[in-house]
């Protein structure tokens, strides 16, 4: 039994009110799992292998690339950030314990961009982050729920949800494909229903609907969706879905001889994925696609300068693409956050930091972040694009036109959003 | 474990068979309590006796005993007669029996363990077979004071079972405070109306889709009612072993529903039918062989735990469960006097709404999800919902039944996939003493304010969770799952090692002499070392789907 008495609790009130004032004006090693006084522990979950692995397997190098060159000068309040990566393979309960490792074994102070719909509902019902207190910083999907603070209490979403990308692109079809036969290709899951939920909102109607289950995305189930869009002789396709799924549709159209009018989602529409799985840059070429941060081949932009110096010399030879921009901006998103949370980082401080002043981080993407005490919503818009000859996806004429919305019945609007130049050197200040 | 050259003669002079005790004396029901009659032995006496209800009980007693003994409450015995090579498990058939069992499973190193450090250790048979919680717990009370009056230098008492046994345990620890030092209910059953609405659910869903005779609940009385039940037994079987065969093609059995017939032609495979059944009754996805992580190298790495392997873990779970499922139904219909088991207001999608994101592929995608669940809906005249009888679903709500508060220390020990007992009757427990240390802590903190004296509730629950290892599905050479190896832990039916035994037992002596449970990390440690077992406070197991 634990005993104290009426005078005992007011001193100790007091040494507490005493040591409440001065923690606020006087740094103190930070007591926290996976912060020492030299280093702070992240870790994610993803595919590096496996069906759906294709793109995304850069994304831990390109993050790992940003935070050496972080720690390379001076890391963030003089820690250097480590970063464990594990392979879920895309399997939901291989994300379950794979988590489970990265939080008890290799007692990570946060998750970051844990790839997938499924797998991070998987985590939040299995491991449960948000009892557990562990953040889990900027979710790699797009799924509106995460977004849902008093259901995923220490989740902070980065991408803008499937159901503003289909919003934005049914304006985009209303504005250029009027009065075309539509079809679409969707991952059947929360994913995919996101995306319909968008749709219908926007008053889009599809000729056909072709969805497929995650992991079935192969040539020869991309033969079957082939089959049922251009019997519905559809103009224009969608195909919303991940990488390989992309390209397994786009491949398979081109050997069956089908071309319409492609518009590719952008979970899907990184380039140099689709090329990697085989499908010509012909193929793509003239192809719709979106995004929300700048063109990867844009070095006019400084974000995508420095990202792609560092990544070039951090992995020489391998293509600085969309997966690889994400992840860099990503990384300097989050060592944004954590120089937000000072001296004494804890998991409450650095969500606190991101709810005060997310906000206002500097960061590649053209649309703002939208976080507040009340939000955990990053990005809300994008603007679109056509791919080029060689592949990639370049703004059409030149020109960013970026539009933003919500995941609920807000209009569509035209961004009038100024991001913040990059702090020098691409550092957090 | 070291075992010292007293403890040593105690193994050698303690087989198997003494502890689960031959009992000889007759056992009439509802006569006079019967002994315990001793026969004396050194270093270790038997004594055997009834209690006043004619449960026959066996009590174990070393030369040296130190004042403290422990009562085991064995769990869920069938209460009507299986005939031979009817069920794998048990090929010569079974008959109903209430021989006493003092220590799980008769297992002597743990038996020994308290014999040779001077307890005692006693047990039941009980008077009824079946679900008894109501009898069990007044038997347990007898019990305790004839070991009373036969050794009067009692000064200790602890209790401990598994599964039913586990219920009845908390049960007596939550209505006889007084009677019970330190409790520990293992693999412990929840309430059982909770236990047999998985139960139905279940059996409704094999029923709706895979073979409409099935009867699944409101079965007759006497022979009629046992046939009946059997019968279910033989149809429930011969599904899932369709099922099983045609796990890759997708096919489902010639028995199959109208409704089910029209998902086969919709292009939905059985395997998913039967993976949605089990999510709704809230079955693991892990079970004995299937980890739904694993695969097979080459081309089923991703494909077979995305898309199969919860199926097969539901497979084998289902097939644990059927058996219990169909004959405790029975049994409590029997005692409440009509069906029991009522889903008519049951919102299956509800039910599905997060482990259908989850498990997504496995169940062949948003569109084959909304199929089967519209099948399920209670429009479908193919899918007629199961109606209770009033009356018996309020006597079945007069069963006893616990409430979860913890009076005195309680070690808790549960598998995370448990299919029949679940991990989530355990949580039931977590969080009502979570509730209930806050009301501690409050009304210590109004008391101190009176007393100027602020005296901190002690905690007096530990739960050791029984983890499944991170991977251990295997493949043959041919990249076929290899299901011949024992259950995974965490996986089955209390599935625990003796070491895990052991480690409850420790802490339950422990906190039985100190009133208290060790503070810093002794646990965990005892724990770990254990082997699979787990102290993490934020781990979490779904509750029963009862309480959705």
């Amino acid at each position: 039994m634990t005993r104290m008495n009426r005078r005992a609790l007011i001193t100790a009130s007091a040494v507490l009110a005493v040591a409440a004032l001065t923690a606020s004006t006087i740094p103190a090693q930070a007591s926290e799992i996976g912060v020492s006084n030299s280093e702070i522990k992240l870790g994610m979950t993803l595919p590096m292998t496996g069906t759906a692995s294709p793109g995304y397997n850069k994304i831990p190098g390109a993050m790992k690339a940003y935070f050496d060159y972080l720690n390379a000068n001076g890391g963030v309040n003089g820690r250097k950030i480590t970063l464990k990566v594990e392979d879920d393979q895309y399997v939901p309960t291989q994300a379950v314990a794979k988590t489970n490792k990265l939080i008890l074994q290799d007692k990570v102070m946060a998750l970051i961009s844990p790839l997938g719909t499924a797998n991070n509902k998987a985590v939040a019902a299995s491991v449960n982050p948000g009892r557990r207190g562990v953040p889990v910083l900027f979710v790699n999907t797009g799924f509106s729920g995460f977004a849902d603070a008093k259901k995923y209490p220490t989740t902070y979403s980065i991408l803008p949800s499937y159901i503003m990308e289909a919003k934005i692109m049914a304006e985009y079809i209303k504005d250029n494909f009027a009065g075309k036969t539509l079809g679409l290709v969707y991952q059947d899951d929360d994913f995919g229903s996101d995306a319909l939920k968008g749709f219908t909102s926007a008053g889009i109607t599809f000729a056909v609907k072709v969805p497929y289950a995650s992991g079935s995305q192969t040539a020869a189930t991309a033969a079957g969706w082939v089959t049922k869009l251009s019997a519905a002789k559809a103009d224009v396709v969608i195909l919303f879905g991940v990488s390989s799924a992309t390209a397994a549709g786009l491949g398979t159209a081109a050997a069956l001889k089908y071309a319409p009018q492609w518009i590719l989602g952008s979970v899907g529409g990184d380039a140099t994925t689709i090329k990697a799985a085989g499908v010509p840059a012909g193929v793509l070429y003239n192809a719709v696609g979106a995004s929300f941060a700048p063109a990867t081949t844009d070095m006019t932009d400084e974000y995508v300068k420095l990202f792609s110096d560092i990544y070039a010399k951090a992995v020489p030879g391998s293509a600085f693409d969309n997966n690889v921009l994400i992840g860099m901006n990503t990384a300097f998103v989050t060592a944004q956050a954590i120089k937000a949370a000072g001296a004494n980082l804890t998991r409450k401080s650095l969500m606190a930091a991101i709810e005060a002043k997310g906000s206002t981080f500097a960061s590649a993407g053209l649309v703002p972040l939208n976080y507040s005490k009340t939000s955990h919503i990053g990005y809300n818009g994008y603007w679109f694009g056509k791919y080029s000859p060689t592949g990639d996806l370049k703004p059409i004429d030149g020109k960013y036109v970026l539009y933003t919305t919500d995941s609920g019945s807000g209009a569509v609007v035209k961004s009038t959003y100024k991001r913040p130049a990059m702090p020098a050197k691409g550092l957090p200040e | 474990m070291r075992i010292s050259s007293t403890k040593s003669r105690f193994l050698a002079i303690l087989s198997s068979t003494a502890l689960v005790a031959t009992v000889v004396i007759a056992t009439p029901a509802h006569a006079a309590a019967v002994g315990p009659i001793c026969d004396k032995k050194v270093p270790v006496q038997t004594c055997q006796g009834t209690t006043s209800d004619g449960a026959p009980y066996v009590m174990m007693v070393p030369a040296n005993f130190n004042g403290t003994v422990a009562l085991y409450s064995h769990g869920y015995r069938y209460n009507i007669d299986l005939p031979a090579g009817m069920l794998p498990s048990v090929p010569a058939g079974y008959k109903i029996t209430n021989t006493p069992e003092p220590i799980p499973g008769g297992n002597p190193a743990i038996a020994n363990y308290f014999l040779g450090n001077g307890m005692a250790i006693m047990g039941s048979g009980f008077s009824r077979q079946g679900w008894n919680l109501d009898v069990a717990v007044a038997t347990n009370v007898e019990l305790v004071g004839a070991f009373k009056t036969a050794f009067p230098t009692t000064k200790k008492v602890l209790a401990w079972g598994s599964s039913l046994g586990g219920i009845i345990t908390q049960t007596l620890a939550e209505k006889y405070p007084t009677l019970v030092d330190a409790v520990a209910p293992m693999c412990m059953a929840d309430n059982i109306a909770p236990e047999l609405t998985a139960a139905g659910d279940v059996l409704w869903g094999i029923k709706t889709f895979f073979d409409p005779t099935i009867k699944g609940g409101n079965y007759s009385a006497g022979a009629a009612g046992n046939a009946e039940a059997i019968g279910d037994i033989v149809k429930v079987l011969t599904v899932l072993g369709s099922l099983k065969n045609s796990m890759s093609t997708g096919a489902w059995p010639a028995t199959s529903s109208a409704t089910g017939k029209a998902l086969q032609a919709a292009g939905v495979p059985s395997r998913s039918a039967l993976l949605l059944v089990g999510l709704m009754a809230g079955l693991p996805t892990q079970s004995d062989h299937f980890d739904s992580i694993s695969g097979p190298d080459g081309a089923l790495k991703l494909t077979f735990p995305l898309a199969v392997s919860p199926a097969l873990a539901t497979l084998e779970n289902a097939a644990s469960a059927a058996v219990l499922a169909i004959l405790a139904t029975q049994d409590v219909e029997l005692q409440a006097g009509g069906a029991v088991y009522d889903n008519t207001k049951t919102d299956y999608s509800a039910r599905v709404e997060d482990s259908s994101v989850i498990y997504n592929a496995a169940l062949s995608g948003n569109t084959a999800i909304g199929a089967m669940l519209a099948a399920l809906n209670p429009a479908n005249p193919d899918a007629p919902r199961a109606k209770g009888n009033a009356d018996a679903m309020a006597m079945m709500g007069k069963m006893a039944a616990t409430t979860g508060k913890i009076n005195v220390p309680t070690i808790m020990m549960t598998g995370v996939a448990d299919p029949i007992t679940p991990a989530g009757a355990t949580q039931r427990v977590v969080d009502a003493y979570a509730a209930q240390l806050v009301a501690e802590r409050d009304a210590a903190i109004a008391a101190a304010k009176k007393s100027r004296e602020y005296k901190a509730p002690t905690k007096k629950l530990v739960v050791l969770w029984s983890m499944t290892p991170k991977a251990y599905t295997t493949f043959d050479a041919t990249g076929s799952p290899i299901t011949t190896t024992p259950a995974a832990p965490g996986t089955n039916h209390c599935t625990f090692t003796t070491a895990n035994y052991l480690t409850v037992a420790k802490m339950m002596v422990s906190a039985g002499n100190t009133g208290k449970f060790p503070t810093g990390g002794a646990i965990a440690t005892a724990a770990r070392k254990s082997g699979n077992l787990s102290v993490d406070k934020y781990f979490r197991a779904p509750l029963l789907k009862y309480y959705n």
